[in-house]
């Protein structure tokens, strides 16, 4: 049976009357690069802080390593490193002070202190500021420093808050990569962020949170297969007669067409590239294809349509 | 790690960033300048009034002359930021989400802030001493100087327990000191009125000794007697016109001292336990 690392169990969270979290559920197994998703003010960022022991929930539960967060503090975070979004460090202290005070109180020894230290500033691309004082830095590079600040204890779970928030788009992907590279080494990444793209290319499971209630939770492709439309193909023509529009829907595998300009929007019944069978049609109506493109579902269009969904409802 | 371990590198967190403001290191200079200019004005103004005898204990007058105010308000300066700061500048959740119990890091703040306070009263009474010897020779009963130093800092409990519960109730650290503050003004101006009505009921024949124990259930009274009391009873015979060492109930003040210190951690520690952490303030 597989090991769940985070086992969030309905967390409620008021603020006075306000209803921040309703009864949220979710599991992070380990290895998972779990992408959590929601509009500004759903519930992320709550939902991370009570998960750290930082807000207490009003009902629910929260194990980290099969470990109470609220009651075990100690147990709970001795192997998870945390990111906060667009944190406020310690301006008086060093990177290096920092990173040497913050392994220390995860009870890392001296020597081993050190190597970290130099090592994780490597990492991040700080090895020339490691000796500068915090509040010189800029905001990327204070982003970058929380991410190694995370990484202090060596964790086996990481809880990061909009990681790459500030970072210029290099360190962007200087991070996307080594996030996958962590969760290759087994380590489990739980990432709240705005940044659907990013959240495509790394996360291997996404929950999405909207108004403090979970609209879902699971592996990245069931949420693209649960909550998009069909796939559209885009053919741009020198004129979009009626003629092609009816040739095209007598297709099999074509739901709908609509025109928009010169442009045919074919919508399709599987999820296939049919490109080429689209450009034959046009061609046997001997008309002059412009340009010809497959618009695949994103986990933009997915969150889109959940949160279309809820508000629905 | 052991509970003492994670309290200890609290401790030595709060001595980095307090050493690392420059109010801390502008009370430094304050405190040596307040033990300082007194003694200078004393030599130049009349130096042939005190005996010999009175000399010799200059280092008393330097050691207890900023305990009852300047002491007092060094430890609400240095209280007043130790908890609260951490939630403005919103260190305090970077903190928090480490392996550490909460009551672990109120503990570390408390005991490193406080022995932060002693540092500077160190200083002062060093400098008392250093002063007496500088302007006035050779000094005696150097003896008592640590059991002076002692009562001083136990004495500045109160006061700093109290900034220090504030500190977290209202988790700002300028409304903490205010408030602080506040309470030392009105004690002292209650203390006056109730020793005022005191004197008057004496002088009426009937003197009504409500008014003097309320005066000394008042926080400035405990804080501000005890090191003077302390003093009286280690020199009995001190002969320094300088130097008014008052008598009093040493054990009632100093469990005063003791219970206004249990009651303002203990509210200190409620508060941080049963509530959220308050994110950084906008």
């Amino acid at each position: 049976m597989a090991q769940d690392v985070i086992n969030v169990s309905n967390l409620t969270k008021f603020y006075g009357e306000f209803q921040a979290l309703d009864n949220v559920s979710f599991q992070v197994e380990k290895g998972w690069v779990y992408g959590y998703l929601g509009p500004n003010g759903a519930g992320k960022t709550t939902t991370i802080r009570t998960m750290l022991g930082l807000l207490k929930p009003n009902h629910g539960k929260v194990q980290i390593n099969g470990v109470d967060s609220t009651k075990n503090p100690i147990d709970a975070f001795q192997s998870l490193g945390y990111a906060p979004e667009l944190p406020t460090l310690q301006t008086f202290f060093t990177a290096e002070q920092l990173l040497d005070f913050t392994a220390k109180m995860f009870g890392v020894g001296s020597q081993t202190r050190q190597q970290r230290v130099k090592q994780l500033l490597s990492l991040v691309g700080l090895e020339d500021w490691g000796n500068k004082k915090i509040g010189k830095y800029s905001k990327g590079m204070v982003q970058r420093l929380s991410v190694a600040l995370a990484l202090v204890n060596d964790p086996v779970v990481l809880i990061m808050d909009e990681p790459t928030i500030g970072m210029d788009p290099e360190a962007t992907a200087h991070f996307r990569n080594l996030f996958v590279e962590l969760s290759k080494k087994g380590k489990t990444i739980f990432v709240s962020s705005h940044l659907l793209d990013e959240v495509q290319r790394v996360c291997t499971h996404v929950g999405m949170i909207n108004k403090g209630k979970m609209v879902f939770s699971g592996p990245i492709e069931e949420v693209l297969e649960t909550f998009t439309q069909r796939w559209v193909i885009e053919a741009e023509v020198d004129i979009a007669t009626s003629d092609i529009v009816s040739a095209l829907k007598n297709l099999g595998f074509v739901e709908d067409v609509t025109v928009e300009g010169n442009k045919l929007m074919v919508q399709l019944k599987e999820k296939k590239d049919f490109r080429g069978e689209v450009s034959s049609e046009i061609f046997k109506q001997k008309r002059t294809l412009l340009s010809l493109n497959l618009h695949k579902v994103t986990l933009e269009d997915a969150y889109l349509s959940a949160l279309k969904g809820v508000h629905e409802k | 790690m052991n509970t003492l371990q994670r309290v200890l590198v609290i401790v030595g967190y709060e001595w980095k960033r307090a050493l690392a403001k420059k109010k801390i290191l502008a009370l430094v200079i304050l405190a040596i300048v307040i033990q300082v200019l007194p003694f200078i004005a004393f030599t130049q103004i009349s130096p042939g009034f005190l005996t010999e005898e009175a000399k010799a204990t200059m280092w008393i007058f330097g050691a207890l002359g900023g305990q009852s105010l300047f002491i007092q308000l060094v430890a609400m300066i240095i209280a007043g930021g130790s908890m609260s700061e951490e939630y403005e500048h919103g260190t305090a959740d970077i903190l928090l989400s480490k392996p550490i119990r909460r009551l672990e890091y109120l503990a570390g703040k408390f005991v490193g802030g406080f022995l932060l306070l002693i540092a500077v009263e160190t200083l002062m009474v060093a400098t008392g001493v250093l002063m007496g010897f500088a302007f006035f020779g050779p000094q005696s009963q150097l003896q008592f100087a640590p059991l002076i130093l002692g009562a001083i800092a136990y004495s500045s409990l109160l006061f700093f327990s109290l900034t220090f519960m504030f500190s977290e109730v209202v988790r700002r650290g300028m409304i903490a000191i205010l408030v602080a503050i506040g309470v030392f003004i009105v004690s002292q101006i209650l203390s006056g009125v109730l020793l005022v009505l005191y004197s008057l009921s004496q002088a009426s024949g009937q003197p009504v000794s409500f008014y003097l124990d309320l005066s000394k259930v008042l926080p400035t009274w405990s804080a501000g007697s005890l090191p003077t009391f302390i003093a009286s009873q280690l020199m009995p015979t001190l002969q320094n016109p300088l130097i008014t060492l008052a008598t009093g109930d040493t054990a009632l003040s100093a469990a005063l001292i003791a219970v206004y210190m249990v009651a303002s951690i203990a509210l200190a520690v409620t508060r941080l336990l049963k509530s959220d952490i308050t994110k950084k303030a906008d």
